[in-house]
């Protein structure tokens, strides 16, 4: 439901059942709305049962890349002797996305459950959930419910009796966008400098420590409980569109919308609806200019392509985009798309961990050019520059910060070339004063 | 580097009150079960330093690497990689306000302004005359359905607006 | 080799090297360089720099060559066209915040950045009026001064002391374009081995105290030598200019130093610019010692050999070639019964932790093993003990302390084979003859762990100064001349082959100038 609004009819509550509701919070409350079924449930499976199901239900990664959950759980080697760690990405810090501190905040049981599974499933008696730096409130409240979870013997050496080893960890981070992405996560979680590492090799060879690791993001882990519960076959069917994208997923809506929030939706929902109908459309007055959907990192799309396009994965590459992380920035007519674009490259900047030279020094080349602009003092050939750099700093580099700082800039000069050219004509007064 | 190096360093720049000592110490010392290296406790144990003192001093951090088994260097390395440590003093409350695009387009520059103003910090980093607050930008707080927000030292604050300013900072001395 | 091999195309050359060989490294195998900065043979690759991206046909993007490992049957484009647009813009990002300060800085003439910038970047920057970033330079320790502003953040230098060094005192501080290399201010950059940061940074970022504006490095020559400086026998190359030694470096050998030399080594060449040499042959005359030429000098020498029958002692330096030490030895035997020996000072020892075996040895002298090969390696004290009453003393360039050259007036002769014009020579010496040094010569010597190494003449010697060994083997012909006797070091080097069989069939040719590793003596050499 898209706390902190009432739950829509259209919604397809899952995840978000219990956003709101503070109770859900404890272990008692989450026992009595069902939970910890899932985990005593995995328990008397096999690993290899689970992965099948989680396979055969055709959730996919919810952190961005979308990568088919079951499948990753199934890469991590059997019987090779070594640590295994599951790491659970809640470094949530994609602008516009911010589903992942609501599970956080609501139902941290949930988060745990599906944790617990995870780890049991891929072999590993750890489980460390690595939380941004900023999200206090999430932090106190998954520290609450881990004590909790331990005292109730859902974890620790003897989980629910048995004779599993299953721990989790709550690591925090101290403020780096950069962490989330996953090497960089386990360089972190290491007591690194977040750096990306260059892969291969992949995590389920050597992770976290060196050791095989499998990574998910918090809305991914939340979601196997139901699955195991309610099947795959149930999760599979909540699906509107593409058979590729199943079950529900948790849509940030955010920017200039009249009722900001997470949106729980099956894959396939029209976005017109989500945004018009779920997220309570325009403030009055304005109308829809443009929506950047899987959080900042992906190419805008202009008002056609978002109320054309489904929410899914293919739906959204169709028109031009990506799904990314679901966090919708919503743009009126009131919006300065070039503002926007640079503020985003400042971000990018901001953010760059500085290994990689086009990251390092092209996320700042190309924000200094968007702020030349903004104070009305662009060249008729910085476009075409920008263009370049941003074509210079897309697949080049260990990760992508800086093709994520190049998608809204090519595409924002793509699809708003008129509101960059005012700039440049001197049609629009600066934005920006002074150096 | 010897021990010895270190504490000729600290007694160069100044006294350094150590940070971990008893319940700080046993807090830390805490941890290292639940990793396989102690280095891995390198992030708790930053938070525990500025906790305790409000930011991360270089002998805190040479301190941090001696209990950890890391260098100086090492360590400011990676404090420096990290936004929320704090590699200078500060105000007693930090006041971070995202701007980021969501928060942006949803007004967050007014709220700075706000902030800015009624903090008397006046720009950006610096800290107030009374020492109270320092404002800082922040980057996305991952709260843009809940523009604009703000934290105040560890409490986070969702959906300010700038007339909500003056009562939000009542409540910090 | 058992390695299993990998056959591949790099720029339409076929090459088959081992499995596991990045590209880069069989790219080399192939004739190509592959432009590249922070990847560094001796250092973990972060590929960071993304210099050498590289086509590889049936890959989706471009690779970074650093950390690809070969594949049987890869195509790789180094120079295609998307290949070289990666590179071309690496070179525009990487220069937009450099100072482009060429004419005043050390290392303009072998910058990488300024070679490849020349070679494939663009002509005109397009950043422009921006302020370009600055940082102050700082002292980073005593013989290493940073540059900021030119850095390129490649972190060699920070991996070197953190994975070979492992003495991690850098960092790499802040992030993004603010990001910069740091030290604790606490600490400094004074590890035994911390110079070679100096050499592993690829542009003028590190900088040299020593050499700081001493010369363009279009101006220096360079020759291959091994460092005098202990048993170690790292291989360096000495720069000159003008005929003037202003720096050492170390010169790769994967079997000796790989990369790197120590700093006690790198700083030990201003005894090779000495200018208080003996430059002629000085013959005594009563009290007095009168300079002479050559073929009277060397009929003077025939004559005291002649003469002397009886006890001899040749005290030796132990930076003398294995070639001098063999020919003195051997002229020395003329004269009657041979006591040798060289000078070991020592020192501390200072391993470079992460290259096991590679080590500043506590012996501070190049040859002791040939010294021990040509049978100049009785203890000091015990060649000392036998100079009063020796009917012969040779001093082949050996330092004395004061009452070591006071014991030589006890000697019936002393011949002087020396560099420099020490103030004993002229009340004792019989005849004294100038030779050359190391850096005047070619010459062997043999490290500790009995690797036969080539040094080769990197300045023109001082006046009249021969080689020790051409001295002792010009002798030998004026007393047995039927006997043939080397005129060439190369020619020495193959006679010590006769009297060390350690040696036989080793010539020039063979050791190249990286070297080769002796067998146990009396076995030749090993395969």
């Amino acid at each position: 439901m898209g706390y902190p609004h009432p739950s829509h009819p259209r919604e397809t509550v899952v995840l978000s059942r219990h956003f709101g509701d503070a109770p859900a919070r404890t272990y008692a409350g989450w026992i009595e709305r069902g939970g910890y079924v899932a985990l005593r449930k995995a328990l008397g499976m096999t690993p290899d049962a689970i992965i099948e199901e989680l396979k055969a239900s055709g959730l996919r990664g919810r952190g961005g890349a979308g990568f088919p959950t079951g499948l990753k759980w199934s890469f991590m080697p059997k019987n090779d002797g070594k640590p295994h760690y599951l790491v659970c990405n809640a470094d949530e810090s994609e602008p516009g996305t911010f589903k992942d501190r609501e599970i956080m905040r609501w139902t941290p049981h949930a988060l745990i459950e599906g944790c617990a599974i995870g780890a049991y499933a891929i072999g590993a008696e750890t489980c460390y959930i690595y939380i941004r730096g900023e999200f206090t409130e999430p932090l106190r409240i998954m520290t609450a419910a881990v004590e909790e979870a331990y005292a109730a013997g859902a974890l620790g050496a003897n989980a629910f009796g048995s004779g599993k080893r299953i721990d989790i960890i709550l690591h925090r981070g101290a403020g780096a966008y950069i962490c989330g992405e996953e090497t960089a996560l386990m360089n972190s979680l290491e007591g690194k400098r977040g750096n990306p590492r260059i892969k291969p090799p992949f995590p389920a060879q050597a992770g976290l420590f060196g050791m095989p690791t499998t990574i998910n993001n918090v809305e991914t882990l939340a979601a196997v409980p139901h699955i195991l519960n309610q099947g795959c076959e149930w999760y599979k069917g909540l699906c509107l569109s593409n058979p590729k994208s199943t079950g529900t997923k948790l849509f940030s809506v955010c920017g200039q919308i009249q009722k900001p929030g997470n949106y729980e939706v099956t894959m396939g929902f029209p976005m017109k609806d989500l945004i018009h109908d779920l997220a309570g459309g325009m403030r009055p007055g304005r109308t829809l200019k443009a929506v950047i959907p899987g959080g900042s990192s992906v190419p805008i799309m202009t008002r056609d392509e978002a109320e054309g396009a489904l929410c899914d994965y293919e739906g959204i590459i169709e028109k031009g985009s990506m799904l990314g992380s679901a966090g919708f920035i919503v743009l009126d007519d009131s919006a300065d798309v070039v503002y926007e674009v640079y503020r985003l490259a400042k971000f990018y900047a901001h953010e760059s961990c500085a290994q990689c030279t086009q990251c390092r020094e092209g996320t700042a080349w190309t924000t200094k050019i968007l702020e030349r602009i903004l104070r009305g003092e662009g060249q008729t050939e910085d476009l075409g520059l920008l263009l370049d750099l941003s074509e210079n700093m897309t697949g080049k580099t260990i990760c992508v910060l800086s093709d994520s700082c190049a998608a809204p800039i090519v595409s924002g000069i793509a699809k708003f070339r008129g509101e960059f050219d005012a700039y440049l004509s001197g049609a629009r007064q600066p934005t920006l004063v002074g150096a | 580097m010897s021990a010895a190096g270190h504490a000729g360093a600290h007694a160069a720049s100044g006294v350094h009150e150590p940070v971990f000592v008893a319940a700080v110490l046993a807090k830390l010392e805490a941890l290292f079960p639940k990793y396989p290296t102690k280095q891995a406790c390198l992030l708790p144990a930053l938070w525990m330093v500025q906790e305790a003192r409000g930011w991360i001093s270089p002998q805190a951090m040479a301190e941090v690497g001696e209990v950890l088994g890391l260098t100086p260097a090492y360590v400011r390395g990676v404090v420096s990689f990290y936004t929320m440590y704090y590699q200078h003093p500060m105000g007693r409350h930090v006041v971070q306000v995202c701007t980021t695009s969501p928060c942006h387009l949803c007004g967050s520059s007014d709220v700075l302004k706000a902030l800015l103003e009624a903090t008397q910090c006046g720009e950006l980093g610096a800290t107030s005359p009374d020492g109270r607050f320092t404002v800082i930008e922040v980057e996305c707080l991952g709260a843009c359905g809940f523009a604009t927000p703000v934290m105040i030292g560890n409490d986070f604050h969702d959906s300010v607006a700038p007339d909500r300013v003056p009562e939000l900072l009542r409540g910090y001395a | 080799m058992s390695a299993e091999l990998v056959s591949l195309t790099i720029d339409g050359l076929s090459v088959s090297v081992p499995k596991g060989t990045s590209l880069i490294e069989a790219a080399k195998q192939a004739g190509v360089l592959v432009p590249h900065y922070c990847y560094h043979p001796s250092l973990p690759s972060p590929a960071v720099c993304r210099m050498c991206l590289v086509e590889v046909e049936k890959a989706p993007k471009l690779m970074p060559a650093c950390v690809t490992t070969v594949a049987e049957g890869q195509v790789v484009h180094t120079g295609s066209d998307q290949a070289r647009k990666a590179r071309e813009s690496v070179l525009e990002f990487l220069l937009i915040n450099h100072p482009l300060d060429c004419p005043i800085c050390d290392q303009a003439g072998e910058c990488e950045l300024q070679d490849y910038v020349f070679q494939e970047g663009r002509a005109a920057t397009r950043y422009s009026d921006y302020a370009k970033r600055y940082n102050p330079v700082e002292d980073f320790g005593p013989d290493i001064l940073y540059v900021a502003n030119r850095c390129i953040l490649c972190t060699r230098c920070v991996r070197f002391m953190d994975d070979v060094a492992e003495t991690p005192v850098l960092n790499v501080s802040e992030r993004g374009d603010r990001a910069f290399i740091g030290i604790d201010p606490s600490q400094t950059l004074d590890h035994p081995w911390a110079g070679n940061v100096v050499d592993l940074c690829p542009v003028g970022s590190l900088v040299s105290k020593d050499f700081l504006h001493k010369a363009r490095a279009w101006d220096l020559d360079k020759t291959a030598s091994i460092c005098p400086g202990c048993t170690q026998g790292c291989n360096i190359m000495i720069d000159t200019r003008d005929d003037v030694v202003v720096r050492l470096r170390p010169r790769p050998n994967l079997d000796v130093n790989r990369h790197f030399i120590c700093d006690t080594g790198r700083a030990d060449y201003r005894w090779m610019n000495r200018g208080d040499r003996i430059e002629a042959p000085l013959v005594r005359d009563g009290d007095r010692l009168v300079a002479t030429d050559w073929p009277t000098a060397l009929e003077r020498l025939a004559a005291i050999l002649r003469q002397a029958s009886g006890q001899v002692v040749i005290l030796a330096s132990g930076r003398a070639s294995t070639e001098s030490l063999g020919l003195v030895h051997q002229m020395a035997q003329r004269a009657g019964q041979v006591t040798a020996a060289i000078r070991v000072p020592t020192g501390p020892v200072a391993p470079l932790a992460g290259i096991p075996g590679l080590s500043l040895r506590s012996e501070r002298v190049p040859n002791l093993d040939g010294a021990r090969l040509a049978d100049c390696a009785a203890d000091w004290h015990a060649a000392l003990s036998a100079v009063p009453g020796a009917d012969l003393v040779v001093v082949l360039d050996a330092e004395l302390d004061p009452n070591e050259a006071a014991l030589l007036s006890q000697a019936s002769r002393v011949l002087v084979l020396g560099t420099v014009d020490e103030e004993w020579i002229a009340s004792v010496a019989a005849l004294v003859l100038p030779v050359t040094t190391m850096a005047e010569e070619n010459g062997t010597w043999v490290n500790c762990n009995q690797r036969v190494q080539r040094y080769t003449q990197a300045r023109s010697s001082a006046g009249m100064a021969r080689p020790a060994w051409w001295v002792a083997s010009e002798a030998l012909a004026l007393l047995e001349p039927s006997g043939t006797w080397p005129d060439t070091s190369a020619d020495a080097f193959v006679a010590l082959g006769a009297w060390i069989p350690a040696l036989a069939g080793l010539t020039y040719a063979e050791l190249g100038l990286t070297g080769r590793e002796l067998a146990a003596a009396g076995t030749g050499a090993r395969e």
